[in-house]
């Protein structure tokens, strides 16, 4: 029978020579298992002094204790080599998952939607093969209006209709006015459409179709104010916090005042000036957004709406160029959105 | 500063102009001078002139407490009373209006004995600063009047007018003209023009003089003009003809016959001073209907209303004078104030066409006051209800669009507008599209009623540039009906070039995304792909969608270089079947068999198969197929009952039903 100390003394030797966690738990098992060394010392404790028991009793422990804590060191010690052991070329490309696209227009029209959802504005959907009464009689555009003739908008070759008058593409979203006046029959209205437009225009830096989007909002006391505020409050959402918008007034036919919306330049920080020298992309710091204004009282009207009583507001913008005006986009020409190809597309 | 007294300097004219009227898009400074290039809206022609500015900025630039004032106001300055010329009327004018519906005024007058040279230096001058050539001291007169009061005027020799005689009428289609730039035209008709009773036509109208009456070095006796014309047959004829000169620009837009009196003035000032010469005619004023100044009526309390603040009525009425409307103050006494405050404002003759109506007042007061100066207000809050079908339309719309993406696909947005000759190459027939009456491209021509057509397209022009090609479109199709707005109807067409099993995953895998599984499979009649290689999609005996590869010959007409195969789905039923999720069942604890077998394929259809496995045992959870050789496909039965265990002998009894049912 070996003392415990003899016991330590062999069971740290073999420890040292062991290299692997597999011969490690087979240590394990050779001196802390069911039969193993110390075990089998403690079965013999009958043949030990009565007096004598206790203390080999706990010198025993001890000897297990430390045992157990020397394994466990090794075991630690050994992990760290075997996890330095495997090397791997992280830089060897990875697993390749399929990473498809969308076109740049979805991305826009579901962040513009969320902006204009969250202040209570649905988005609708209304005829894009319209009547040209919903594309211009309704939005106070008499027939003698240019944006009327053959080179502003595109016409179908098809009867008119009899009260309505010729088919067209719509040429703006506004034409969605009239058809929301009449689908709500009475105010208050708070909308947003967002669509394909045409115009006859395709060159180097514009194409036939486009998207549009339009809000209106009518109701009791609405006011300039509200106007303004809320193109304020999209503006920062869609382009930032610590962007500034401005009104200048513009002239169009169903608002009235109408403005144009231009925004502080992200370039220059609104300041107009880029080391000294003038900025590129804006003037004097202000970069276009689009148009805007009070629905024009005959709008009003056309939709069966009393303008003495109700008020209100509507702007159209262009979905692509305020996509194109986001910082970090970096795309500047709206034909690359519509050549199709694919090498373009697949970016976004 | 011809016309305006101000202390403000060139850059903060440029800042406050800019925010409440013109829009001033740079100051240059040339010398001692700076040039303003102003973007004028169209409803404001009146005020495309340096007078129009100078009157803006009167009342504009106190507001920003800058001193602004008018030194004279030409409209007033130059009137037929004024008229210097004492005209010894040696020369005759003969003048004809055909069609009053033309022209609204007629002003002219012969100055004879002129001696041709260049203009002062300071017409020169400015002239140049704003980009006009400066020619000779009669032309650049005409040059001088439009930047100076936005009125175009022409110099005609009046030598080289037969007969002196002048008929304004309107033109025949195909009529010969050579305009003073050398060009010549065939004109489309319906023109004004003036001729010289021999059928020579000598001016354009509104657009340019004819050469055969320009003004030369030789020239000594001047016709001078001015009118007003119909905007609409101007714009038509510079639009149809291409010639856009900056006086075309100006008559398309409606020009004040009343501001004809001064331009009047003010030219024949101009020209005796500048050639020399003397009034050799009567003046000739054909003036039908005279422009009356109209009258709105505008109450203070709509102003506030409108705009969202109040604004002192002394503000109001300053703003508006010094835009050169006259206003009255009425008030009706029985009514709190201010809400019987209202204002009978005169609306200047120039601004006819553009004021009409109190919102018209209450722009002119917002924008001079500030819209810089008012508050930002989100818009009252207010539940507004989204129909049901929108607010699905839109969702399922983004969910397909990103499952499609995350699994590889790529979004195209194409025109709605196709060309006659894709849809002959895809076997369509045209006269069953919309088509569009004024195109300017054959690529544009007629509404798609087929995405397809134009995914096809994209396939062809992105050949080799991509191994494989995955992409989609999701947008609106237009069936034309009778009498009626065609039929819009969202679709989702997919287009790969991979082939017929990879094509059929990404729809079902669409269909298990969106929680959708009402649709089988159907062998039908289809035109746009091939018969054998291609299913209909249905649903409750409906055809909602359809894939399969498109027709060898449609491939050859678009120089395809491989197979291509398309989905088109109706979106209709993507939207009316769509669910969150699917209900949920208890997993199978109990005891799963599963057994392999090998069956021949020969006579048989997969999809029957399955089918007749299913209803032939209740027993049978699911199906794999594990292996495919020749004609032979090793299946994979599943076999358990949710309620208990089942034993091999029962799972294998129930794989024998299945195999006699099929």
């Amino acid at each position: 029978m070996k003392s415990a100390k003899e016991l330590l003394q062999h069971f740290q030797k073999q420890l040292a020579a062991i290299t692997s966690l597999n011969t490690l738990e087979e240590l394990k098992i050779e001196y802390l298992g069911r039969n193993g060394r110390i075990n089998q010392q403690l079965k013999n404790i009958t043949q030990i002094d009565p007096s004598e028991r206790r203390e080999f009793g706990q010198e025993l422990n001890t000897l297990k204790e430390q045992i157990t804590q020397e394994i466990e060191l090794k075991r630690k010690k050994l992990l760290q080599i075997e996890s330095t052991k495997q090397t791997i070329d992280t830089t060897l490309p990875a697993k390749s998952y399929p990473k498809g696209s969308l076109h740049l227009v979805t991305y826009a029209i579901e962040e513009i939607s969320h902006i204009f959802e969250k202040i209570g504005f649905i988005r609708m959907s209304y005829p894009e093969v319209e009547w040209e009464f919903f594309s211009f009689e309704a939005l106070n555009m008499p027939s003698d209006h240019p944006a009327r003739d053959d080179f502003e908008t595109f016409f179908m070759d098809y009867e008119p209709h009899k009260e309505h008058g010729k088919m067209v593409l719509t040429p703006h979203t506004s034409s969605g006015q009239n058809r929301e006046m009449r689908r709500l029959g009475k105010p208050p209205i708070r909308m947003i459409n967002i669509a394909k437009t045409y115009r006859p225009n395709w060159d180097a830096s514009h194409v036939p179709m486009f998207h549009q989007f339009e809000g209106l909002c009518v109701d009791k006391r609405i006011n300039i104010t509200h106007l303004k505020g809320t193109i304020d409050y999209f503006a920062k959402q869609f382009f930032g916090e610590e962007r500034e918008t401005r009104l200048r007034p513009f002239h169009f036919q169903f608002t009235e005042p109408s403005f144009e919306v231009d925004i502080t330049c992200d370039i220059c920080q609104g300041t107009g000036k880029v080391n000294g020298e003038k900025c590129r992309l804006c003037k004097q710091g202000w970069l276009e957004l689009g148009g805007t204004g009070m629905v024009h009282p005959n709008v009003l009207k056309a939709g069966g709406i009393d303008p003495d009583e109700y008020t209100g507001w509507a702007f159209g913008f262009g979905v692509e160029r305020v996509m194109m005006m986001k910082p970090g986009i970096g795309l500047n020409n709206m034909r690359l959105l519509y050549d199709g190809d694919i090498r373009v597309l697949e970016q976004f | 500063m011809e016309y305006l007294e101000t202390d403000a300097d060139p850059y903060e004219m440029q800042k406050y102009l800019s925010l409440s009227g013109p829009s001033i898009e740079t100051v240059e400074k040339v010398g001692d001078d700076y040039v303003f290039d102003i973007e004028i809206t169209s409803n404001r022609i009146d005020m495309a002139s340096v007078f129009g500015v100078a009157q803006e900025a009167q009342a504009i630039l106190p507001q920003f407490g800058k001193k602004a004032k008018l030194k004279f106001n030409p409209l007033e300055k130059y009137t037929f009373d004024n008229l210097h010329a004492e005209p010894v009327p040696t020369h005759k004018l003969d003048v004809t209006i055909e069609d009053p519906e033309l022209c609204s005024r007629f002003t002219a007058m012969v100055i004879s004995d002129v001696q041709i040279k260049p203009s002062s230096e300071i017409i020169k001058r400015r002239l140049e600063l704003s980009d006009i050539r400066s020619l000779n001291n009669v032309i650049d007169i005409s040059n001088y009047l439009m930047l100076s009061l936005g009125q175009p005027t022409h110099m005609f020799d009046f030598d080289q007018i037969k007969d002196q005689k002048m008929i304004l009428r309107r033109s025949k289609k195909g009529e010969k003209m050579t305009t003073l730039d050398g060009k010549e035209f065939s004109l489309p008709g319906d023109d004004i023009i003036i001729e010289d009773g021999s059928g020579r036509i000598i001016d354009l109208c509104g657009i340019m003089g004819g050469e055969n009456s320009s003004i030369t070095e030789d020239t000594r006796n001047v016709l001078f003009f001015v009118q007003t014309y119909n905007k609409r047959h101007i714009r038509k004829t510079s639009m149809t003809t291409g010639q856009r000169t900056m006086a075309a620009t100006y008559f398309e837009k409606g020009l004040d016959p009343e501001r004809v009196e001064s331009a009047f003035v003010y030219g024949i000032d101009l020209l005796l001073e500048a050639t020399g010469g003397h009034a050799s005619s009567e003046l000739v004023d054909l003036y039908p209907h005279k422009r009356e100044e109209k009258k709105v009526k505008v109450y203070l309390k709509d102003i506030h209303r409108v705009i969202g603040v109040t604004i002192d009525e002394k503000k109001v009425t300053a703003i508006l004078e010094d835009l050169g409307f006259t206003v009255k103050r009425h008030e009706n006494e029985e009514l709190a104030y201010p809400d019987g405050v209202y204002f009978e404002v005169t609306v200047p003759t120039y601004r006819t066409d553009d004021v009409d109506i109190k919102e018209d007042i209450i722009e002119e007061v917002a924008r001079v006051y500030g819209y810089y100066n008012l508050p930002n207000n989100i818009s009252p809050l207010i539940y507004i209800k989204q129909p049901h079908d929108m607010e699905m339309l839109f969702k399922t719309i983004s969910k397909s669009k990103h499952y499609l993406k995350h699994i590889g696909l790529h979004e195209f947005i194409n025109y709605s507008m196709v060309s006659e000759e894709l849809l002959k190459n895809l076997g369509m027939d045209p006269s069953k599209h919309l088509k569009l009456s004024n195109t300017i491209s054959k690529e544009i021509e007629f509404m798609r009623r087929s995405l397809a057509v134009s995914l096809v397209k994209n396939i062809k022009d992105n050949q080799g540039k991509k191994d494989i090609l995955k992409i989609f479109e999701i947008a609106k199709i237009y069936t034309p009906r009778n009498e009626d707005l065609p039929e819009e109807q969202y679709v989702l067409t997919i287009a790969v070039t991979t082939d017929f099993f990879d094509l059929k995953g990404i729809v079902e895998g669409l269909m298990r995304e969106l929680n959708i599984n009402n649709y089988t499979y159907e062998t039908k009649e289809t035109d746009l792909l091939s018969q054998n290689t291609s299913t209909a999609i249905m649903s409750e005996d409906k055809q909602v969608g359809r894939l399969g590869m498109l027709r060898k010959e449609y491939a050859e007409n678009m120089a395809l270089t491989e197979d291509v195969y398309i989905a088109e789905i109706d979106f209709d039923f993507i939207q009316n079947n769509y669910s969150i999720t699917k209900p949920y069942k208890d997993p199978i604890t109990t005891a799963m068999v599963k057994l392999d077998a090998t069956i021949d394929m020969k006579e048989r259809v997969y999809g029957e198969l399955e089918k007749k496995a299913y209803n032939a045992s209740h027993l049978l959870q699911d199906i794999e197929i594990i292996d495919r050789y020749k004609e032979n496909l090793t299946i994979r039965f599943y076999f358990a009952d949710p309620s208990k265990n089942i034993t091999e002998a029962e799972a294998k009894h129930e794989l024998e039903t299945i195999l006699k049912q099929i």
